[in-house]
Parts: C-alpha cells; sequence; structure tokens
C-alpha cells in the first residue's frame, strides 16, 4: 500500500516534467492545421527567411528566432541565463512537436518577445515546415 | 625539536609535550589569523580549522596543567599577587614561566577558547553551519562577529606583547629564552626560584584528553543532527520547479522577499525582456508557494543581507550592490564560460544554490572556466 501511494506520489510529481511529452501531436498534424487555418501551403523557404530574420517590435535582447535557437536549428541553443536549448530540427530532435500545449505556450512567450505580437497561422505553419525540411 | 641532554650544569624545563605544544600553537594561531584577516571565503575551512586545532592544543595544555612536569604544572606558575610585586621589583630569575609571562599564558588561553566560542557561534548563526547552528540566530552571529575580531586583534596584541617580553626577558637574564622553548633545557644558576620536582603522568593526560574529545565529538555529532531553524525551504514545490526552471535555474524563494515575488508573478509578460507567461491555475499555485516561503522566512545570511534589501523592480538579485561586491572578483569570462552562461546562473559555481543556502563550503568554479 504504501509503496502504491510513493509511486503515484512519484509519478504525480513527475508529471510536470513529463508534459512535453504528451505525445498528442506531430509535426505534420501542427503543420496541416495551421496552414488550413491561414488558408496557405506551407513553405519552408518563408519559414527559413522568417526564423533568421531580424524583426522589429520585440525585446531589445531578443530581435530574432536565432537569439537563442542560433541560426542553425540543428544545433543546440542558449538562453540567455545560460540554459542550453534541444535543436528544434526535426532531424536531430524528433520529439519536437509532440505536445500542443508546449508547442501553444512556446510560440506564445516567444512570438512575444521577439516580434511584441502573436504569430500568425501562416507563420507558424512556414517555420514548422522549415524545423521539419532540414 | 632537539631533545638535547641536561649537563651538569643545566636542568630539563619544558617537557616535550609543552615544547610541541607551544610551537604548534604558534602555526595554528598565525594560519588561524593569516586566513581570518584576509577573509576570504575560500579558506574559510582553513580557518576554521586552525581555530579548532589551537582550541584543541589548548584544551589538551589545559590537562596537561594539571597531569604534567614540574614546570607545565599551572600550581606551579600560576603567581599570587606578591609574586607578580616581587618579579617587578626586579626579583630573582624564574626556571620556569616567570609570573608575567604565566599571566601571559593564562590570557592566551582564555582568548584562544573566546575566540573558538565566538567563531563557532558565528559559523552557526551566519552560516548556519557546525554545532552552534540548532541554536543561533542570523542577528546573534553576526553580532559576535564583531566581538570575535576585537578578540582577533586582541590576540595579535598580546602575540606581540609576548614577543617583547622574551626579548626583554632573554636580555635581562643572559639567555636566549626561545631556544629554551626548542631544546627544553635552561642554565642552572645559584639563586634561581626552583620549584619542587612533581612526576607526569601521562597515561593519565591521555586518558583525560581522550574523554574530552570523545565528548565533543559527541556533543557536535548530536548538535549536527538537530534541525537547523530558519534554514530556507529545502524542497521545491513541483509546479514552481517545472515551470519556472525551464530557462534558468529554480531560484530559492528565500532569495526575494514576498513583495518582489508579487512584482515578479505580475510582470511575467516582460520577464527581463521576454515573454513567461505561465497559466492562470500555475500562477495561482506558484505565487501563493513562493510568497509562504520568501526571504521574510528565512534567517539566512543571504535573506538578510540581500534579498530582504530587494524592494524596487525589476528585483534582480545580480544588480545589488551587495552580489556585486561578492562577484568583483570573478572574471567577465567566467560568466560568460558555456559551463556557466549568465550571471543569473547561480548553480554553476553554488553546489546548494537551489536550496537557497550559498554556504562558503559549496563554492567550485566549473573546471572549464580555469582554462
Amino acid at each position: 500500500m504504501n509503496r502504491l501511494v510513493f509511486t503515484l506520489a512519484a509519478l504525480l510529481a513527475a508529471a510536470p516534467a513529463m508534459a512535453q511529452d504528451a505525445n498528442d501531436t506531430n509535426a505534420a498534424a501542427l503543420i496541416a492545421k495551421f496552414a488550413a487555418e491561414a488558408g496557405i501551403t506551407a513553405d519552408a523557404e518563408a519559414g527559413k527567411a522568417f526564423f533568421l530574420a531580424n524583426q522589429a517590435g520585440g525585446g531589445a535582447d531578443t530581435p530574432s528566432c536565432t537569439s537563442c535557437h542560433t541560426a542553425d536549428p540543428r544545433a543546440m541553443g542558449e538562453a540567455r541565463t545560460g540554459k542550453p536549448i534541444e535543436p528544434m530540427a526535426l532531424s536531430v530532435n524528433p520529439k519536437r512537436f509532440t505536445d500542443t500545449a508546449f508547442v501553444d505556450k512556446w510560440f506564445g512567450r516567444n512570438c512575444d518577445s521577439v516580434l511584441g505580437r502573436e504569430c500568425t497561422s501562416a507563420e507558424k505553419a512556414n517555420v514548422l515546415a522549415y524545423y521539419s525540411s532540414l | 625539536m632537539t631533545t638535547a641532554t641536561p649537563t651538569a650544569s643545566q636542568t630539563r624545563v619544558w617537557d616535550l609535550f609543552v615544547r610541541v605544544f607551544h610551537w604548534s600553537l604558534v602555526l595554528s594561531v598565525v594560519l588561524a589569523a593569516a586566513s581570518g584577516f584576509l577573509l576570504e571565503s575560500r579558506i574559510l575551512l582553513l580557518h576554521i580549522s586552525a581555530g579548532l586545532a589551537a582550541a584543541a592544543l589548548i584544551v589538551a595544555r589545559i590537562v596537561w596543567g594539571f597531569t604534567g612536569t614540574t614546570y607545565a604544572r599551572f600550581a606551579e606558575f600560576v603567581p599570587a599577587p606578591a609574586d607578580i610585586r616581587g618579579h617587578l621589583a626586579g626579583g630573582s630569575r624564574h626556571l620556569g614561566h616567570n609570573p608575567l609571562g604565566a599571566l601571559m599564558v593564562l590570557a592566551l588561553i582564555v582568548l584562544v577558547l573566546a575566540l573558538a566560542v565566538t567563531g563557532l557561534v558565528v559559523l552557526g548563526g551566519v552560516d548556519k553551519s557546525g554545532p552552534m547552528a540548532p541554536w543561533v540566530s542570523y542577528a546573534l552571529g553576526s553580532g559576535v562577529l564583531g566581538l570575535h575580531e576585537a578578540l582577533a586583534f586582541g590576540i595579535l596584541a598580546l602575540a606581540a606583547l609576548h614577543f617583547a617580553g622574551v626579548v626583554f626577558e632573554s636580555r635581562r637574564s643572559q639567555e636566549n629564552l626561545a631556544r629554551a622553548m626548542v631544546t627544553g633545557v635552561k642554565e642552572r644558576r645559584p639563586g634561581d626560584h626552583i620549584a619542587p620536582a612533581r612526576r607526569a603522568h601521562p597515561a593519565l593526560a591521555v586518558a583525560a584528553i581522550a574523554v574530552l574529545a570523545a565528548g565533543g565529538w559527541a556533543v557536535t555529532a548530536s548538535q549536527a543532527a538537530r534541525p537547523v531553524p530558519g534554514l530556507p525551504v529545502a524542497t521545491l514545490d513541483a509546479t514552481y520547479k517545472a515551470a519556472c526552471s525551464e530557462c534558468h535555474i529554480a531560484y530559492n524563494p528565500s532569495l526575494l522577499p514576498a513583495a518582489a515575488w508579487l512584482g515578479i508573478m505580475a510582470g511575467l509578460k516582460d520577464h527581463f525582456g521576454e515573454n513567461a507567461t505561465v497559466s492562470a491555475a500555475e500562477a495561482e499555485t506558484i505565487t501563493a508557494w513562493l510568497t509562504a516561503n520568501a526571504a521574510e522566512t528565512a534567517d539566512t545570511k543571504l535573506a538578510h543581507r540581500l534579498a530582504l534589501r530587494i524592494t524596487e523592480p525589476p528585483f534582480a538579485i545580480t544588480e545589488q550592490r551587495y552580489w556585486k561586491r561578492l562577484h568583483t572578483e570573478i572574471p567577465d569570462a567566467v560568466f560568460a564560460n558555456r559551463a556557466v552562461g549568465a550571471q543569473s546562473n547561480c548553480a554553476a559555481c553554488h553546489a546548494d544554490a537551489e536550496q537557497g543556502r550559498f554556504s562558503p563550503f559549496a563554492i567550485d568554479l566549473p573546471k572549464e572556466t580555469l582554462k
């Protein structure tokens, strides 16, 4: 009985850490969803240009996606705090884009940090297509 | 240490224990004083070790004062007021400690022990370490630090006086007293104060020292097992840790006062230049936990000297004067190094950062930064 309680408690405690692996979606499904919302066909080249561009309107320390993710999505990134960020490219990091809540949270935060606004569905579809094309 | 055999005109005054004790005490007090006045966290352990060694030597010396050879005994050298007056009036030579020298011995014994006790009070109250930690508040520990420092200047003054006294008496009595403390023997002269010979009881001394050492160890061990009040919360809330350590280390809530945490949580949309918003449910849980365990609830040096003074947005710890003063010697290259990344990454060097301890004994620069 104690053991069961302990196991349940351990699972509960670990739940937030596992949230990133909800496994309720994947990159292709998200691209399809965002592209449908925008009424476009996802374009990896447009996504690359968006990823590399210097944006206006965001925070002074985060002018571009590359500020933290580096210009190569296949490489490790680094937050301004020094914390490493796993690669974005699906080819080197297949666990990316498998958790709807996680994807929504970080698009929500980082689009605001870099652009000072929410990303459009077209921008999301394109950049995800770019990450998937590498 | 040479062990000269006394010739016909010489006599053994200082036994081996007294000589080894004397020079070991010199060494430990010099080490403790030098490391203490430098006030470097990196050598704090040396300071504490040297100070405790000096205190242990004193305790052993007190035992030997009741069990040792003739001139080691308190009964032989502790002077009556009349002895002091007689010595000051230019009385005859003492083979053992003369009355003024004896006063110096007693003063040093008291001072070294007082330094050890006040040092442990400071260690317990300020660093929340050592046998006094369960009993001493930060306020008491930091208050006693002033006394500890005053006593340290006192022992420097006594050491200088002792040195001057040895030089003066060596010239007056035409003998090298420092050398006698090495060889143990002195010249026998007519008219000397000669004490009646006493037998040493080394087995009794060893037994007494062993009992005292075991007692000291037992007291220390039992105190170490007691809970220390005023420590920061050691286990971080799971929601807080999951949501707030994705980009940076999980800061212990004792690093900011409750009002600052409220300010941080209200400003997550522009959190040090980035959007770090969390869900409303997460925000509620996190805010409640942070404010319930904020700096006001911790009795650490960090809470008092740093955290409780942070009242202005953006509530940045690394912007505080106290933080900057403690990190002036750390080159920018260390913070920029990949193993650290930023000044905000406390845990790169402070192994106990997440627990909010920041003990001086848990600091270690990553070896990548030392190239």
